[in-house]
């Protein structure tokens, strides 16, 4: 089925629309903007529903003059992520209303979210590489607003460090995408050289751009960029460092955009690029890149004494092992690279459904109870007995055991590592190893989140409220998605077929070459086979490793606390410099004149440079001959401008400048420009006006300057002040060539044609109709030129009532 | 010639312009931001030439007399009413400016 251009990109269109009209209907609604928002996300669920088992591309000319146009793309794992981005958010977002509640910035949050789901739809459906690079920063710009929600210093560290690394990563995957289109544009193939997916695109023609690719040597070159475009956004090691300070932003953010959407446009990439790019060097950096950082990661999450750092440690975890499991393929089997992308797309479902869930959790508990510390919390299952089956289901899918969900992404990356191993041999028996010691450790971490429920309850903990509905439906829902999907396993084992497994056979398949199909199913094993037996292990080695808890945690702690093995410790080292407050406020001063000053001598000093590398010559001028009028008018301009600077009161000034004014006018007049000298006449006796009813309002402050700064001053002015002079007289000697798309110069062809030409009425196409060039220019030849100015007046104009009239109502 | 002397007009009034942007007096700031632009619309129009009659054509076709470039002028029609939007707009943020900060001295309402 062909998906329906309107459907696809009112999805995308949607969410924008929505977030500009947050900041007014809060006005109207306050509160309930959260479900407006969450209407809105629920619409957007809802249309891209109706797309379900649509694949295909779509594209809507846009500028059909240049040849651009809007292209999406629709398949099983864009309709994974539109589903979770607009599902989850509709219960994030109301979610959101229990939670802000009493919170700070609501409209800004409600928008930014808006305009971030509509951005992660984007990334979703984008079938361009720079549609889905714009899309791809988009995020990266929403998850810096929301991170630094609360304004304070650790939140502003925490924004910057997320903007910083995801941002820069960005950039490295644009560079990676250049390389694509530069390679693609020889392909014969491929129609459309930015077109990552549908007809005539890079993706319909892999083998000839894989071919191209490793010819010209770039293969690796964009598996690292596009790598570390992908790591960086979804927090692999070592650019896992941002997502565990991003925990500054508010509870649902962190659910939505660092556990179930955003970090996944990382794992997205891979999973998107993997029908393109997959080779061994594909298998040894993704396959590695994921593993090291499952197992990294996981131990981290160990150490952790908060708990959303411990699920913000335990995000990056499972990230790596949809990494891995994108990674993992072989040229000589193709069973181990299905095995590979079924691990990813299933986990990338499994992921969002449980850790989602969990963050909601994370939310009502530090809601609730007053604390996020894991030492502080015990118990909690007497007073948030709902609260605590939620917590069961979730976590331990988190921990993949049967017949949870996370257990069976877990068993197909154990089968496929263990294949892999099997068939390759040698070091590739090393992953097996790493992916059954990493799930160790998730084990621990989450029977540990799950232990914040039952045990002791800590005296201080006092009782713990039930949160509203709005508060326990999200979490329950989600719970109750990721228990289907676990109770899917034990049906199938059972001869029924969930339609779960269709749908992520569809995801699978994006994954995978062309042509090939995926007959997604997935069961309890009744067999004892090689990834049951890792299975086995893993739980058993964990559950006798629980008791010991605190000593394994603080044994990673001492090594975790070794400077030098920390990312964090190069990063803070790095940007120290710039974080500390000594050199920021010797650049931004906050003085008008030091940026007037940087910004005029810099223009000046690159215009000079560029005369004298073009080694442009002043034109001889012979005499100085004026006409008298002109030089009459020169001089009272030069003296009007001269007695403004030196005014002894504002009243003065205002009055002298506009004797400078009125001369302007008058050269107008004398320079052929009668419309010219009308309009500069109305606007100044506008702005005179204007300039003594503002001036009446303010102090007549007259600041005397001292004797050294004065010549400083004039010294820099005079520089300026010569630079226009050359650049002057450089190009007023110099006549405009004529453009390559016109017979002859620009000023002829509007002499031409301007008026009405003979042998058509007063009325035609390609020409003017009136006998006032400049007027028909205005409004004929350039009138966005006009609409323009019309605009930035009304923009003045509103920015104006804005300043004044809301901060006399109080409002900003 | 013309454009010397204009040149030498046009540095002047730049550099007039740009020193009272220098001060800390915020109205002179917008008296100095007022200045430039008047001094870059003139620039503009001198770009032109100065040559010519003025751009207003009687009868059908682009016959008679030389006229002045008629694109600069159209250029410059726009800028004089941007202008005016900036200035006013620089104005009401100058007295936002001494609402919050009781002061137009721009030493004392460092960011």
């Amino acid at each position: 089925m062909q998906p329906t251009a309107g459907i696809i990109l009112a999805v995308v269109a949607l969410p924008f629309l929505g977030a500009a009209a947050v900041p007014l209907l809060y006005r109207v609604i306050g509160e309930r903007t959260a479900y407006f928002a969450a209407a809105v996300a629920a619409a957007c669920f809802a249309l891209i529903a109706t797309q379900f088992g649509a694949e295909g591309a779509i594209s809507v000319r846009w500028i059909p003059a240049l040849d651009v146009s809007l292209s999406l793309y629709v398949d099983g794992l864009a309709l994974l992520i539109g589903f979770l981005a607009s599902g989850v958010g509709v219960l994030i977002f109301t979610y959101s209303g229990g939670y802000m509640h009493n919170e700070p910035g609501k409209p800004r949050y409600y928008a930014t979210l808006l305009a971030f789901m509509g951005a992660m739809l984007g990334i979703a459906f984008a079938a361009d590489l720079i549609a889905l690079f714009v899309f791809w920063e988009l995020t990266s710009v929403a998850s810096f607003i929301l991170i630094g929600h609360y304004r304070d210093e650790s939140g502003q560290y925490a924004a910057r460090k997320s903007m910083f690394v995801t941002v820069s990563g960005g950039l490295f995957m644009l560079i990676g995408f250049l390389l694509l289109h530069w390679v693609a544009l020889d392909v014969a193939s491929v129609e459309s050289a930015f077109r990552l997916a549908g007809e005539g695109s890079m993706l319909a023609s892999a083998d000839a751009m894989q071919t191209a690719l490793r010819e010209q040597g770039l293969l690796v070159p964009v598996l690292l960029l596009i790598g570390i475009g992908a790591a960086a956004k979804s927090a692999q090691v070592p650019l896992h460092i941002w997502l565990p300070d991003a925990m500054e932003a508010p509870t649902p953010v962190s659910a939505f955009l660092h556990s179930a959407t955003m970090v996944k446009a990382g794992v997205y990439l891979v999973g998107r690029m993997r029908p393109l790019l997959v080779t061994d060097e594909w298998v040894l950096l993704f396959a590695l890149l994921g593993l090291v950082t499952m197992t990294i990661t996981a131990m981290l999450a160990v150490t952790a004494s908060d708990i959303k750092e411990l699920l913000a440690y335990s995000t990056a975890s499972h990230l790596g092992l949809i990494v891995a499991g994108y990674g993992i393929a072989s040229s000589a089997d193709a069973h181990i690279g299905l095995l590979g992308a079924e691990t990813g797309a299933f986990h990338v479902l499994n992921h969002a459904l449980f850790k989602a869930t969990l963050f909601l959790v994370a939310g009502i508990i530090a809601h609730e109870a007053g604390t996020r510390a894991i030492e502080e919390l015990g118990g909690l299952s007497d007073d948030l007995p709902l609260t605590a089956g939620i917590t069961v289901v979730a976590a331990l899918g988190m921990a993949g055991v049967p017949p949870f969900n996370g257990f069976y992404s877990k068993e197909f990356l154990f089968d496929a590592t263990y294949e892999l191993a099997a068939h390759d041999g040698g070091l590739w028996w090393l992953l097996p190893v790493v992916a059954v010691f990493g799930s160790i450790f998730t084990f621990l971490y989450s029977i540990r989140f799950l232990m914040l429920f039952f045990g002791e309850k800590p005296e201080e903990l006092g009782h713990v409220h039930e949160p509203p509905w709005s508060m326990r439906g999200p979490p329950l829902l989600l719970a109750v998605g990721a228990g289907i999907v676990g109770l899917g396993g034990i049906t199938a084992t059972a001869g029924f077929h969930l339609p779960i497994e269709e749908f992520v056979g569809r995801i699978v398949e994006s994954s995978l070459p062309a042509g090939e199909e995926a007959h997604f199913s997935y069961h309890i094993p009744t067999t004892l086979s090689p990834p049951v037996l890792m299975s086995g292990v893993t739980v058993a080695v964990g559950a006798v490793a629980y008791p010991f808890y605190d000593g394994i945690r603080d044994g990673l702690r001492a090594v975790r606390d070794l400077g030098p093995l920390r990312p964090n410790w190069y990063y803070n080292g790095a940007t120290a410099l710039m974080d500390t407050n000594e050199i920021g406020p010797q650049i931004h001063n906050g003085l008008l004149r030091t940026y007037a000053l940087w910004f005029l001598g810099g223009t000046s000093a690159l215009a000079l440079a560029g005369y004298v590398a073009a080694t442009v010559s002043i034109p001889t001028f012979s005499g100085l001959t004026v006409t008298i009028p002109l030089g009459i008018v020169l001089v009272v301009a030069i003296i009007g401008a001269a007695a403004v600077t030196g005014a002894p009161s504002h009243v003065a000034g205002v009055l002298t400048l506009s004797i400078l004014g009125f001369m302007v006018a008058i050269f107008y007049i004398l320079a052929d420009a009668p419309d010219l000298a009308l309009t500069q006449l109305v606007i100044e006796t506008l702005v005179l006006v204007i300039f003594l009813l503002v001036i009446d309002k303010l102090p007549a402050f007259y600041g005397g300057s001292k004797r050294w700064m004065l010549v400083r001053d004039g010294a820099a002015s005079l520089a300026v002040g010569t630079t226009v002079m050359v650049t002057v007289l450089l190009s007023t000697a110099r006549t405009p060539g004529v453009p390559s798309y016109l017979d002859h110069s620009l000023k002829s062809f509007f002499i031409e044609r301007a008026p009405p030409p003979p042998e058509h009425g007063s009325f035609i196409i390609d020409s003017g109709g009136g006998h006032n060039i400049v007027n028909v220019i205005l409004v004929d030849f350039r009138a966005f030129d006009t609409l323009g100015e019309i605009s930035v007046v009304a923009m003045a104009a509103l920015s104006i009532v804005t300043l004044i009239a809301m901060q006399q109502r109080g409002e900003i | 010639m013309t454009q010397f002397v204009l040149a030498v007009v046009l540095g002047l009034l730049f550099a007039l312009g740009t020193f009272l942007v220098l001060r800390k007096d915020l109205v002179r700031v917008v008296w100095g931001l007022t200045i430039m632009s008047q001094t870059a619309n003139v620039y503009l129009v001198t770009m032109g030439g100065l040559t010519g009659g003025v751009p207003i054509i009687s009868g059908h076709g682009g016959q008679g007399t030389e006229v002045t470039d008629p694109l600069v002028q159209a250029l410059v029609l726009t800028a004089i009413v941007i202008g005016f939007g900036t200035t006013a707009f620089a104005l009401g943020l100058s007295y936002r400016v001494y609402q919050t900060n009781e002061t137009i001295d721009l030493t004392e309402v460092r960011g």
